[in-house]
Formats: C-alpha cells, sequence, structure tokens
C-alpha cells in the first residue's frame, strides 16, 4: 500500500543532520493580525505531481493529496491533525448494528455536485456498488466484503457486510467511499465533477492545478477563493520558490534546506505520519529466510544516527506507527548491537555475505550511504541497486527479484501486508493471519487493537522487515495563512479551512 | 544545386524513419510498465493486464509500431497512455517555453560569443585575449545545472531581481512576467553553450588570420584587422552557421536540465516526467519531434552553405 508521492516525499527526509524538533508537531502559526481576506488566493508548493486527475481509475497519493476532500468527497473522512480519527462528510450521520455487519448512513441534505444536479442515494449506491463490481477501480478490494448497499429511503443508505471488519469505515475515508453523479459522462482524465468545496479551473500539466471556490457548496464554504498547488519537483527549487515570493506555502520542506527558511517570514511546521521507512527483506531467499541474519541485520543498524543523518524523523521499530491502531513501542525488539550481528551471523554462518539493496532513485543517498556502512562494519557488503520507480515496481513489487529493498509505505492501518503472504515482503506466518483477521472480525476497538498489538510483535520479534524510521513532514507556512493542515498532509490535504490574511 | 537539396532531403526522410524505428525498440527495452503504475501496488495482476488490454499494450510490437508511425503520417502523434490528452497538442503547449528559451539562449550565446571571440583572437598574444580563452575554456566546463544554481542564488535569492522558478500561470498573455521567468535559464544556457561557441569562434579568425588571402588583402595596403573584417570574417561567419547547427541539440540537452532545475513546464520536463511514467507513446513523440528538428536544422544549415560559399557550389 505504498503510494508513489510519498516515496517521492520521502527524498525530502532523506538529508543530513540538522537540529529540528522533529518529535512532536508544532501547532500551526496563528494569525499575524488582520482579517481572512475570501477573496486571496493562495500557492501551496508541492513535490509530486498526479499523472491525470482519474481518481476512481489511478493509483498514486499525489491524486488523494489534491482531490479527495477538496473536489471529491466520500461518505465520511478522515481527520489527520486529530489522530486520522473518522468524520463525517457526505454522511451526516452513521450507525452500525451490534453484529457489525450493518452500516446505516444519513446523506446529508443539500449537496449539489459542481455541475448543480443535487446528490441523491442512488448516486451514492452506484458510485459503491461500481467500485465493489469492477475490480480495475481504485479501492475494489476494500469493498469486497459488502454484501449490499442499497438505498431503504431518500435519505439513507445501508451497507451489509458478509462478516464484521473493523477497518470498515477507515477503508471509506479513501478512494473506495467517495461518491460520483450516477451515469455521468464527465472525461476524468482531465476533467471533474465531485461535491467538494473546490473546482479544478485549471490544469497545466507539468505545471500546476488551480482549485477555485465551489459558491454553491453545501458545507461551509472554503476560505480562500482559489488555491493553485504548484508543482515543483526539486526541492532546492521549492526553497527558492519560497524565498522569492512565489509560492505562500511550500509542503514536504527538505530538511537540510530548511534552515534556509528560518527569519523569513515563513513558519516551519513538524507534523506526524504514517510514512514508514521499510527496510524490506526477502524472506524467502537464502540467506534472508533464516532469522538470524534477518537480526543481525536490523541489530547492525543504529537507528538514532541514520535518523540524525536523516533530519525530520522519529524511530519506529514495528509495523504498526503511532497514529494507528496497535501502536506499541517495540524498540526493545533490535536495539543497535552490532557485537551481537556479527555473532549471530558467525552463528548462521554468513560472514562474507554480500547482499543488494534495491532502492528507488528519488530516496537520494543517506539511506543507502548509512546502510552500506553500517552493515559493512558487522561484515555485510551491501550493493547498492538504485532503479526508477517502474522498474522497482516491477522487479521488486511485481516479481520479488530482490535481497533488500527500501521504501516508504504511507498508508495508514497497512498492517495486512505483513498478514498476506503474496505481499512482496514474501512473510508468511499462520499466526500473524489469524491473530490480523481475528483483529478485524472483532466489533470492540480495544480488543483489535490488543490484537494488532500482539501481531505487530510478532512480525517484529521475526524480523520480517526493519523499520528505519517514522517520516515527518516539514511543512513552511507563509506569514497571514492560517489553518493551513500539518499532519499526513502528504497523502490529505484538506484546505477548505485555509485563510490568508494580508496586511 | 536542386539536385543537391533534392539528394539532402531524402537522406533526412531516410534519418528520420531510422530515427523512429530506435526510439520505438530502444524504449521498449526500459524496464516498468506504465499499466502497473497506473494499477498501483494495490493492483492485482488480473488488474494490470486489463489495463494493458484497454491502452493496446498487448498487441504485438511491430504492429503498434505501425499504428503509431501511420497516426505520425497522418499528423497525429498520438495520445498519452496515462491522461488521453493529445500528445500532439501537449508539445505545442510546452513549446511555447521550450523555443523561447532555446531561442533566447542561443541570442545571448551569440551576443557574447562572436565579439569576443573574433577579439580575443585578433589580441591574441596579449594578456585580454588569453584571459578571455581560458575564461571561456573555464565556462565551458561549468555544468549547466551549476552555473544555473550560481544565477539563482545571485538574480534571484539575493538580489530578488528575476524569479528563482517557474512559469507565469498567464503565459505569454503577460509577455514581461514570461520573458522574466525566462531570463536566467535563458542566459544559464546561453553561457555555457556560449563559451563553447566563443572558442570556436576564436579558433576560426585566428585560422582565418592566417590565410593567404587576408595577407594578400593586407598587402594591397589595408591594416591587418581592416583585412580580417572585410575578407576573413565572411568565412568564419560560414563555418558560425554549421557550429549553430550543432549547437541547437545542445541547446535541446541543455533545455531539459534546466527546465527541471527551474520548474519550467517545458518539453524537457515534460519527457523527464514521461520518461519516469513510462508513457511510451508520449516519449516516442517528443523524441520524435525533436530529433525531426535537430535534423531540419541540420538540413537547413547545409543548405545555407552551399548557397552561401561559392567554392561548394562550383564543386558540384
Amino acid at each position: 500500500m505504498l503510494r508513489r508521492t510519498a516515496l517521492l516525499a520521502a527524498a525530502g527526509l532523506a538529508a543530513a543532520a540538522l537540529a529540528l524538533s522533529a518529535c512532536t508537531a508544532s501547532p500551526t502559526p496563528d494569525s499575524t493580525g488582520g482579517e481572512p481576506d475570501p477573496d486571496a488566493s493562495l500557492t501551496v508548493g508541492l513535490v509530486l505531481e498526479p499523472d491525470n486527475l482519474d481518481i476512481r481509475r489511478t493509483s498514486g497519493a499525489a491524486l488523494e493529496q489534491a482531490l479527495i476532500d477538496n473536489v471529491y468527497e466520500g461518505l465520511v473522512t478522515r481527520a489527520p491533525d486529530d489522530g486520522n480519527a473518522v468524520e463525517p462528510k457526505l454522511a451526516s450521520d452513521w450507525e452500525v448494528s451490534d453484529d457489525g455487519l450493518t452500516y446505516t448512513f444519513t446523506i446529508e441534505e443539500g449537496v449539489t455536485f459542481h455541475n448543480g444536479e443535487p446528490l441523491t442515494v442512488d448516486d451514492v449506491v452506484t458510485s459503491l456498488t461500481e467500485v465493489k463490481d469492477d475490480e480495475s477501480l481504485q479501492g475494489h478490494g476494500d469493498l469486497a466484503g459488502v454484501a449490499s448497499i442499497t438505498a431503504p429511503d431518500a435519505s439513507t443508505v445501508q451497507i451489509v457486510l458478509t462478516e464484521p471488519n473493523i477497518d470498515f469505515l477507515f477503508s471509506l475515508t479513501g478512494r473506495a467511499g467517495l461518491v460520483f453523479k450516477a451515469g455521468d459522462t464527465t472525461d476524468m482524465n482531465s476533467a471533474e465533477n465531485g461535491t467538494g468545496p473546490f473546482t479544478i479551473a485549471d490544469w497545466t500539466e507539468g505545471d500546476s492545478i488551480t482549485l477555485a471556490r465551489f459558491d454553491e457548496y453545501w458545507g461551509e464554504p472554503a476560505g480562500v477563493a482559489e488555491v493553485v498547488l504548484q508543482y515543483i519537483p526539486d526541492f532546492t527549487a521549492g526553497v527558492n520558490a519560497a524565498l522569492d515570493g512565489s509560492v505562500d506555502v511550500l509542503t514536504a520542506v527538505d530538511a537540510t534546506l530548511a534552515p534556509q527558511l528560518d527569519g523569513t517570514g515563513f513558519t516551519l511546521t513538524t507534523g506526524t505520519s504514517t510514512d514508514k521507512g521499510t527496510l524490506a527483506f526477502n524472506n524467502t531467499r537464502a540467506p534472508l529466510d533464516d532469522p538470524r541474519v534477518r537480526e543481525a541485520l536490523r541489530l547492525a543498524i543504529d537507528h538514532d544516527a541514520l535518523i540524525e543523518a536523516q533530519g525530520a524523523a522519529e524511530t519506529l521499530f514495528g509495523p504498526i506507527p503511532p497514529l494507528d491502531p496497535g501502536y506499541e513501542d517495540l524498540s526493545d525488539v533490535a536495539p543497535y548491537d552490532p557485537e551481537r550481528a556479527r555473532e549471530l551471523l558467525a552463528d548462521a554462518g554468513q560472514e562474507n555475505l554480500s547482499l543488494t539493496l534495491t532502492i528507488p532513485s528519488f530516496y537520494g543517498t543517506t539511506v543507502p550511504t548509512y546502510l552500506v556502512s553500517a552493515f559493512d562494519d558487522v561484515g555485510v557488503e551491501l550493493t547498492v541497486n538504485s532503479v526508477e520507480f517502474p522498474t522497482w515496481l516491477q522487479d521488486v513489487y511485481t516479481n520479488k527479484d530482490y535481497d533488500l529493498s527500501f521504501v516508504l509505505h504511507v498508508e495508514a492501518r497497512d498492517f495486512g501486508n505483513f498478514a498476506n503472504p503474496d505481499y512482496y515482503f514474501n512473510y508468511d506466518n499462520p499466526e500473524v493471519q489469524d491473530l490480523y483477521a481475528r483483529a478485524l472480525a472483532t466489533t470492540d476497538e480495544d480488543e483489535s487493537a490488543d490484537l494488532l498489538r500482539q501481531a505487530a510483535r510478532i512480525v517484529s520479534e521475526e524480523h520480517a522487515a526493519d523499520w528505519l524510521y517514522l517520516g515527518n513532514t516539514i511543512t513552511a507556512v507563509g506569514e497571514g495563512v492560517n489553518g493551513f493542515p500539518v499532519n499526513s498532509i502528504n497523502v490529505r490535504l484538506s484546505l477548505a479551512d485555509v485563510t490568508v490574511s494580508r496586511g | 544545386m536542386t539536385r543537391y537539396a533534392l539528394t539532402r532531403l531524402a537522406l533526412l526522410l531516410v534519418g528520420l524513419v531510422v530515427a523512429s524505428v530506435l526510439i520505438f525498440f530502444t524504449l521498449r527495452v526500459l524496464p516498468g510498465d506504465v499499466a502497473q503504475l497506473i494499477a498501483g501496488t494495490q493492483g492485482s495482476p488480473e488488474q494490470v493486464a486489463a489495463i494493458r488490454e484497454r491502452l493496446g499494450l498487448d498487441r504485438p510490437l511491430w504492429q503498434q509500431y505501425f499504428d503509431w508511425i501511420g497516426g505520425v503520417l497522418r499528423g497525429d502523434l498520438g495520445t498519452s497512455l496515462l491522461n488521453g490528452r493529445s500528445v500532439g497538442a501537449e508539445l505545442a503547449q510546452k513549446a511555447q517555453v521550450t523555443v523561447p528559451l532555446g531561442l533566447m539562449s542561443l541570442l545571448i550565446a551569440l551576443v557574447f560569443a562572436v565579439p569576443l571571440g573574433v577579439l580575443s583572437a585578433v589580441r591574441r598574444r596579449r594578456g585580454a585575449g588569453t584571459a578571455m580563452s581560458v575564461g571561456a575554456q573555464t565556462l565551458a566546463a561549468v555544468p549547466v545545472v551549476w552555473a544555473g544554481m550560481m544565477l539563482v542564488i545571485v538574480f534571484a535569492v539575493w538580489l530578488g531581481w528575476l524569479p528563482a522558478q517557474g512559469f507565469p500561470r498567464t503565459g505569454w498573455s503577460t509577455p514581461v512576467l514570461a520573458i522574466r521567468s525566462l531570463l536566467l535559464p535563458a542566459i544559464t544556457i546561453g553561457i555555457v553553450e556560449g563559451a563553447m561557441l566563443l572558442r570556436f569562434v576564436r579558433s576560426a579568425t585566428m585560422q582565418a588570420i592566417g590565410q593567404d588571402y587576408v595577407r594578400t588583402a593586407a598587402a594591397k595596403g589595408l591594416t591587418k584587422n581592416q583585412a580580417l573584417l572585410r575578407h576573413g570574417l565572411p568565412n568564419v561567419g560560414l563555418s558560425i552557421i554549421t557550429v549553430l547547427g550543432l549547437q541547437v541539440a545542445g541547446i535541446i540537452v541543455g533545455a531539459v536540465v534546466i527546465e527541471q532545475l527551474f520548474t519550467l513546464p517545458g518539453i524537457g520536463r515534460m519527457l523527464v516526467a514521461d520518461v519516469g511514467s513510462r508513457d511510451l507513446v508520449k516519449v516516442q513523440g517528443e523524441l520524435l519531434v525533436l530529433t525531426g528538428f535537430v535534423l531540419i536544422i541540420g538540413f537547413l544549415v547545409d543548405l545555407v552553405h552551399r548557397v552561401l560559399d561559392p567554392r561548394q557550389r562550383e564543386a558540384a
């Protein structure tokens, strides 16, 4: 469940040391005075641009970042700045039956699409049914356990599951839950017809997407008249754009470049995320099928030193980050211990080990350089194979032809990857799969989190992978800009509440 | 002359066909697949296969090639695999950035390289000439990226005179803004290309100084500089045209790099993005147009040379 944007955003984190308080989310700067200007235009610098606008058919976090909650809306949404809590959107309210099988949503009244047509329960039923039935639509997997989607009356939609799934509501905050006009013929490659607070006024490929406030929006209207999402793939160019005043906000600020923005009127915010910098081990390929070898590799890594080299990140020693249910501090499982690593390798008869790390090229050199030297210290020769992302998808993700791999898995609640023996980790543990299935099937949130915690501990203790760091997102917010989101903004960037006051 | 032009034209067409074959098939060697990218890491193999079929990527390569080249002959470069937009329209839009950028770079290169090149040749035994030559040598060796970064730091970040990146969303409807945003990138390419040109002008001029006809002219009473100006430089000019033809390719390569650095929505940046997302239909269209452009410039240079240089005409 990794997404391309975030992979790229990670490159922003990969960098040399920086004394930034990386561990806590700082609040969005307070108003510098002056009334918010409803006619303001806000320019936001972003790193990775979507390839097209068809959110139903194309993967990529860049699309979700730009469009979900801004242009398209789902039944429910999530609030990254509130611990990823599930919040109402097109459904004003919902009820879950005691057996956890029936979800009853009350649909908001007075919602209109951008073409002026009203939202009906039929649109909701059709949208969700299409995703459930058409496997080529994004989010199809999330609705796999749905038995029926119906509209008992003109304001109610009912979804019945075949078995309880505690993550179901959360999955509706993603693409699976987005609502489109039934029978719409809009060419979604280049146009849209959503219900969100913004319409797409312009898309200049390779440059920018311009969102314009939708004045007939059913909810609270957006705080600015226009938002220009300016795509600047080069981190240095991004900082330059901030310095010369061409952007009001710069997201994914490279930690090494951040000091350049000190004292310039920009306020830096550091947000948490669910971006897991994952060092994947090919669990079935010798000698990595030997847990001693995997453990040795983890013990050889001084995570604190790596994070210091990176600039903006926190440690993470297991598959579940603090924003997701089931998090537990697992730092005791793989503390830095190169001596023990050498012993384990000797035990395993792997004293002259050579391994290859396959890494998408946009991550830069900090992580691979660190790993080469850390592994060299325990007698493991690491070759770095830096490849383009499509090559990574083919070789590592699809063909599972790799020893070690590094990518940033950004998706929230994606522990299931370790309960899926077909995932590219090749990690197959029936006990973990059973715990995960039970965690989903229960209707008790605490019990579910507890089961996930147990499963995550096993995954970490078996060294199915290493988690090099948990990513932070640094955002430079210009003077007068208020309400800009802080957390997880590489996957969600809700802009309706942002205001700009000048003067 | 006509016969020469026709022969050259035939060669040009053969060149284009060969280029199209090379472009098409070498791109297919790239690992990775646009269908996989569209499906993402949630996509099942069946889903990827379905996308490949929808995009026509499952058909034999030769068939895809002839479909493509058939379209090109009808003036249709195809549509993007990723967003269904017309490749030709997209190229035309991006050309509004890249073509002016290239012309401005060329102009800047000429403006400083030609006079300085001649001057440094004429004064080659004095300190200034040597300094210019060494300076040009150094500048020509500078990577475009580095030169661009230095210019940005000085003129955009420190002095704040020019924008550091981007092209106005209003495009050429606000010409001043558009030109301002192209100035730094154009100077960057212009300096590096101009430095190479300067060295060439210098050596061509020095050669001209040593020619018999210049000496003869000088013997007839002209000063050395007058002789060079009247009889030597026209010949230098001819060879500059040839070199300029070659430099067009250099400027295109420079534009690819510079458009990244300055975040300019031009052909170079589009090309890099399309290679990265394996939108091969777009990439092959872009490469074919660029190759065609370079070949046509070469063709025109040859023709102009032919017209201007009496010796070549006689030889035919």
